[in-house]
């Protein structure tokens, strides 16, 4: 009997575990991460492999942190994590690793509920893994990914956009059949699966051969074909079902059971009495069940339990870790399901329920509130399960807190079960205005907008409720928050009419509502909004965050209604309430609205940058680095690269990423820092942070998809892949409003662009429907630019200059210089030199085409180069000084003694009397005759059995030595010299 | 071994599915692509019924898109992304298909099953196809999008008027479709639309047209509880499966 306990072979997946073991340890850099999800059905040895990787993982030097998620629908925040630290707690034996465990799990016992609790814990637990790790790759290894938290599963895109500063790599497995229907990680994966540092590897069945091979190895011997046949039928290459099948089959039992259900219940029949219970009882609890728990619950004596343990664990229906019990599969837990009378289940409940009641143990209130209210004693499961929310809160969880507090407002209308000795149990007391509160208020903080509006209409029936006016503008929060921007205004103004409310709460209205007709674009109203909103305040101490809010709306709606002048008084005069009388908060807000105030609609660029890093540096005094330090920085990073000054904001973003942010600000961040990688040319650097900024909006954020298109357009323009660009830019086109003029045009610009070079590179041809589009996507803009605020038209205006002028070069394959020299004009004017120096190049290459005045084009050239060099805008300079060559106009630059010296191209090419490869190593010829057969860089590296990134780094040296932008430019020179 | 799923197209088709397309311009190619390898699949080719889904999806999709480009919706990053949702599920049931997963949706087996004869008249298969992309796909393409949105389904919102001007669609490119078909669309638009099903389930609802967008507010309520999110996926996959089922029947044949 016993080695039946024994696992049977790993059969058919070795090309899969080597797959692994490279994805996660052996291909990944020092510092990336990466992840391999594995999905498959249940039975298809998903948990195995996870195990057997583990294994393999560890014997390779990583650490390996394992967890499990539960089913249980009302866990914990980061359970699994926790778990995970638990378990690799009890195993270790290094004392200095096992210190940085307790730490990590004192870090989360210690966390208290905080304004940016979230983004802060998440870094926190980043600093902890580092410090675990203790300079080995880290792998966390998460089964049953299916029922993950929310938390959970924030922390892992926080993770694994490398956020963390953490080299880590994640290996989950997820049952497939709960990927069906609307589950939330399915739109996860869908985005995930499309990076290069991410895996979606699909378990299938095992084939017939595999089916044979583990029949055989369980039996002994090889099945009859008989036998066999009828095996893979039934099995269907299951592994679970083929190895469950074949046992019954070795050990005799008459004929093959039709379905696991069968094998299942004939074990379970054959249990002796004890085991039997034994069984039960696991089933009925939370999986791990430990030891000392069952032993309560089944009530045995030690010895006893013990054998009957074994039983179970024997019959294949148990198995043990060192954590506690579990069923061997969940096939077990619904054969159970129906062999037990619901007295009984609810008896087994009861018993754990007092069991725990009088021992901590993990997950304790959720678990208490779990088996109290299957016990069917709700007046017991009701303050565990509002402990249970209160713990949630205070991990940030704000998603499991609902999920409790609902139950919890369930469970106190619940009318108590009659107990097995025919008494009832206490009846339930609850505070249910209460409960309701709460309720709504974590609905409302995890985004569940219309329910956390249905239960404040509860609340509003409740006699014991809250205050007219408090609901309204909690209501009008809610609807806000939700986008309902018309009965939140109606909200707003309830409360500005009501009797019974206090001047602080009009206040608040006044200046809340100020800030919604702004969003709305009501410029005028905002601003007469927010100067009632003003008087309303001067009356009453302590109202500095609602005047910092009421002049940062009057200060931006001024700046639309173009009295700039004011509204910047109105927000310095902000800024010095709350310094003298706010809290760290409202002077934090106020700098961080001066600085948007001067930057954006403004365009006041340099004070912009200074106000924004004065408040930068004083909230950091004010303790607020992390949230108000980053959105400052983030804003003076976009201004410096706006002015031209990119190598003071490649500083600066690097600060701000120092405080590992998350969610949106490190969205922003990252956006900013590939901004600047796109000038540079850097695509290494780009694509990195655009697969950041993917794997972040993975977890959610509609609204900075569009920058990461437009990025991603940019990017692929500098490496000639226009269809790419096109691509981006058509995507980006069908996702944006039509009120969104400035991301329209930007966009409108990018596609030219990209047709337009495509037309003059004559990489892909030119798609005439996406001209079409972009010509009336141009109209659109025009039209929309003029009926908006002047702001936004100063900059649109700007782009569409830049699209009137490629539409030019479509047209007529030159450009109109014209056009090109009104677009730099536009751009200086706007204190923008990068897309002036652009426009200054093609406005010479206009000149330059038309053979006219070329002593200007010269001008042009030398001015929009010395603008390029000192950006350090590569792609550009390069572009430039390609097109200074052709023309033989001198650029008076330094020569770089890094950089070969240009070597004349022949305008028309002539057969080459040199071999021009002859400047390339033997590994680069091989590289080029690869991209010259049109393999990406991975293809390329996957022939060559090296890296990617090696690749990347010789196909640049290619570009370098053969003086060329794109591929296509460097395989016409390769095809050129091996012509015959 | 046996035959594989798509007989002769098997590996264009496996080629194609192994893309997901994230946008609706690849949506649309991916939708082409397919279209020219559907008619392509013995013995039926031309007449593959789920080529006439197919077909009819396609057509409807490029509107859509147009309607993207020309600035038709209130709300396009929601329309954009509520398409490609809804069509993953297509291609996720095409997938699971091709790898004869039990996984398949009932609701789109029957039609799958189709193809390799007996013939079946265009109009119904093609009426299959909706009713199974509509009555089962879609409540969930809606959720998973308002989720990624972080956005809900409500009422008289501009997401709920972007998603009723898809009805308009509809409407616009069916007298094109009746000369490819015939005179019955509309009728069969209603009832993959709400009547029939309604129908069947005994209810009394106000309005027909809505019954998808009602489903997905409904599963919206329950989506953090796997337990009610599978029981409702199941009841939508068994009533989608059994109109479709009778569209294929002999019944369905007097749409045509």
């Amino acid at each position: 009997m016993a080695s039946d306990v024994d696992t049977a072979p790993l059969v058919g997946r070795a090309d899969t575990m080597a797959a692994l073991r490279s994805a996660l340890l052996d291909d990944v850099a020092p510092g990336q991460t990466a992840a391999v999800f594995l999905s498959g059905e249940s039975g298809v040895g998903k948990t195995r492999l996870l195990a057997e990787a583990v294994e393999r993982l560890r014997d390779a030097g990583a650490l390996v942190l394992t967890g499990t998620c539960l089913d249980i629908g009302d866990a914990s925040p980061l359970h699994p994590l926790r778990q995970a630290l638990r378990r690799l707690d009890a195993d270790l034996t290094e004392a200095r690793t096992s210190s940085a465990v307790r730490g990590l799990l004192q870090v989360f016992d210690e966390e208290t509920p905080g304004p940016d609790g979230a983004g802060a814990l998440l870094e926190r637990v980043s600093r902890g893994l580092h410090l675990v790790a203790g300079g080995r790759p880290l792998v966390l290894v998460l089964d049953d990914l299916q029922w993950v938290d929310r938390s959970t599963r924030q922390l892992l895109l926080y993770l694994l956009a490398g956020l963390g500063d953490l080299q880590l790599s994640v290996l989950a497995a997820i049952r497939a059949e709960s990927l069906q229907g609307a589950h939330p990680l399915r739109r996860v994966l869908t985005e995930l699966r499309r990076l290069r540092s991410v895996r979606v590897v699909d378990l299938a069945p095992l084939d017939r051969a595999g089916t044979d091979e583990l029949a055989a190895a369980i039996v002994g011997t090889p099945l009859p074909p008989e036998a066999a046949d009828q095996l893979w039928q039934r099995s269907g290459g299951n592994p679970f079902v083929v190895e469950e099948l074949a046992r019954d089959l070795r050990d005799g039992h008459d004929g093959l059971s039709d379905t696991l259900r069968e094998v299942f219940l004939a074990r379970v029949d054959a249990l002796p009495q004890p085991a039997h219970a034994v069984v039960h009882a696991v089933a009925a609890g939370v999986e791990p069940v430990e030891h000392w728990l069952l032993a309560q619950v089944v009530r045995l004596p030690e010895d006893q339990l013990i054998e009957a343990v074994r039983e179970a664990v024997a019959h294949r229906l148990l198995v043990g870790a060192d954590d506690g019990y579990r069923l061997r599969h969940r096939l077990v837990a619904e054969v159970l399901a129906h062999e037990l009378l619901p007295a009984e289940r609810a008896a087994l409940h009861r018993r754990y329920a007092e069991a725990l009641t009088s021992a901590t143990a993990e997950l304790h209130q959720a678990r208490l509130a779990h088996h109290w209210r299957l016990a069917g004693e709700p007046a017991r499961a009701l303050p565990a399960a509002m402990a249970a929310a209160r713990e949630a809160e205070r991990l940030h969880g704000y998603a499991e807190a609902h999920r409790h507090w609902s139950a919890a407002l369930t469970l106190a209308t619940t009318p108590p079960a009659v107990l097995p000795d025919g008494g009832r149990p206490e009846p339930v007391e609850a505070d249910r205005a209460e409960l309701l509160t709460h309720a709504a208020e974590s609905a409302h903080h995890c985004g569940e907008h219309a329910r956390a509006l249905a239960l404040l209409e509860e609340l509003a029936a409740d006699p014991a409720g809250p205050p007219t006016c408090a609901l309204h503008i909690r209501r009008a929060r809610y609807l806000a928050a939700a986008g309902r921007s018309a009965p939140a205004e109606a909200e707003y103004r309830r409360v500005l009419a009501a009797e019974d409310c206090t001047p602080r709460e009009r206040a608040t209205a006044a200046a809340r509502l100020a800030e919604l007709l702004l969003h709305l674009g009501r410029y005028a109203e905002a601003g007469d909004q927010a100067r009632e909103a003003l008087r309303l305040a001067a009356d009453v101490e302590g109202t500095a965050s609602e005047v910092v809010l009421a002049s940062s709306a009057l200060g931006f709606s001024e700046a639309y209604l173009e009295d700039p002048d004011a509204g910047l008084a109105v927000m310095r005069e902000a800024l010095d309430i709350a310094e003298r009388s706010g809290r760290p908060e409202d002077v934090a807000c106020a700098y961080l609205h001066l600085a948007e105030l001067l930057t954006g609609p403004l365009n006041i660029l340099e004070e912009g940058v200074v106000v924004a890093r004065r408040g930068a540096e004083r909230v950091a005094e004010l303790g607020l680095g992390r949230t108000w330090e980053t959105r400052l920085l983030a804003i003076a990073t976009n201004g410096l690269f706006r002015v031209g000054q990119w190598a003071e904001a490649e500083k600066v973003v690097a600060a701000a990423l120092r405080h590992r942010p998350s969610g949106a600000d490190a969205v922003e961040l990252l956006l900013a820092r590939c901004r600047l990688s796109v000038g540079y040319g850097d695509v290494e650097a780009s694509d990195r942070d655009l697969e950041a900024v993917a794997t972040v909006l993975a977890g959610g954020g509609a609204r900075h998809v569009l920058p990461m298109l437009i990025l991603r357009a940019g990017l692929a323009m500098w490496q000639g892949r226009h269809d790419l660009a096109r691509q981006a830019v058509q995507r980006g086109l069908t996702e944006s409003r039509s009120d969104d003029v400035i991301v329209l045009a930007t966009l409108a610009w990018h596609g030219l662009r990209a047709e337009a070079e495509a037309s003059a590179s004559r990489t892909v041809e030119v798609d005439q429907n996406a001209v079409r589009r972009l010509r009336e996507v141009v109209d659109r803009v025009a039209a929309k630019s003029g009926k908006a605020g002047a702001p936004v038209r100063y900059v649109a205006d700007g782009f569409l200059a830049l699209c009137a002028a490629e539409l030019s070069r479509l047209d007529d394959g030159r450009g109109d210089p014209e056009l090109w020299a009104r677009a730099a004009v536009e751009w200086d004017r706007r204190n923008h030199p990068y897309p002036a120096a652009y426009s200054r190049l093609r406005q010479a290459e206009a000149l330059l085409g038309r053979r006219s005045r070329l002593a200007t084009a010269g001008k042009l050239l030398r001015q929009a180069h010395g603008t390029a060099q000192a950006l350090g805008a590569l792609p550009l300079s390069e572009e430039i000084r390609t097109l200074a060559g052709r023309a033989r106009v001198a650029l008076d630059e330094v020569p770089a003694a890094a950089r070969p010296a240009p070597r004349p191209r022949a305008a028309a090419p002539a057969a080459p009397t040199v071999d021009e490869l002859v400047v390339l190593t033997a590994r680069e010829r091989e590289v080029l005759a690869a991209v010259a057969e049109g393999l990406t860089n991975r293809e390329i590296g996957q022939r060559l059995f090296i890296s990617e990134r090696t690749i990347g780094v010789h196909v640049s040296h290619i570009f370098d030595k053969l003086q060329v932008r794109t591929r296509v430019q460097a395989s016409a020179i390769f095809l050129r010299n091996n012509a015959d | 071994m046996t035959e594989p799923v798509w007989g002769p197209v098997h590996q264009d088709i496996v080629g194609l599915l192994a893309d997901h397309p994230a946008d609706v311009p690849a949506v649309v190619d991916h939708l082409t692509k397919l279209q020219d390898l559907l008619v392509r699949l013995p013995p039926l080719e031309e007449s593959c019924p789920l080529a006439d889904f197919n077909k009819l999806y396609l057509v409807i999709t490029s509107t859509v898109l147009d309607g993207l480009y020309d600035d038709r919706f209130t709300d396009p990053a929601f329309l954009a992304r509520l398409d490609v949702e809804f069509a993953a599920r297509y291609f996720d049931a095409l997938r699971f298909w091709t790898d004869s997963h039990p996984s398949t949706p009932k609701a789109w087996s029957c039609l799958f099953q189709r193809m390799r004869g007996p013939d079946a008249r265009p109009l119904p298969s093609a009426a299959a196809g909706v009713n199974a992309h509509i009555n089962y796909d879609l409540p969930f393409a809606l959720v998973t999008t308002f989720d990624s949105l972080d956005s809900e389904p409500v009422d008289g919102s501009d997401q709920h008027r972007d998603y009723l001007e898809i009805n308009k669609i509809f409407a616009e490119r069916i007298p094109e479709l009746r000369r490819g078909y015939l005179d019955h669309w509309q009728l069969m638009i209603d009832m993959v639309n709400g009547d029939i099903d309604d129908w069947y389930q005994g209810e009394l609802v106000e309005y027909t047209r809505n019954v998808a967008w009602r489903n997905a507010q409904k599963i919206w309520r329950c989506r953090h509880d796997p337990d009610a999110r599978e029981c409702e996926r199941m009841r939508l996959d068994d009533n989608a499966a059994l109109l479709g089922r009778l569209l294929l029947s002999p019944l369905g044949a007097f749409l045509q």
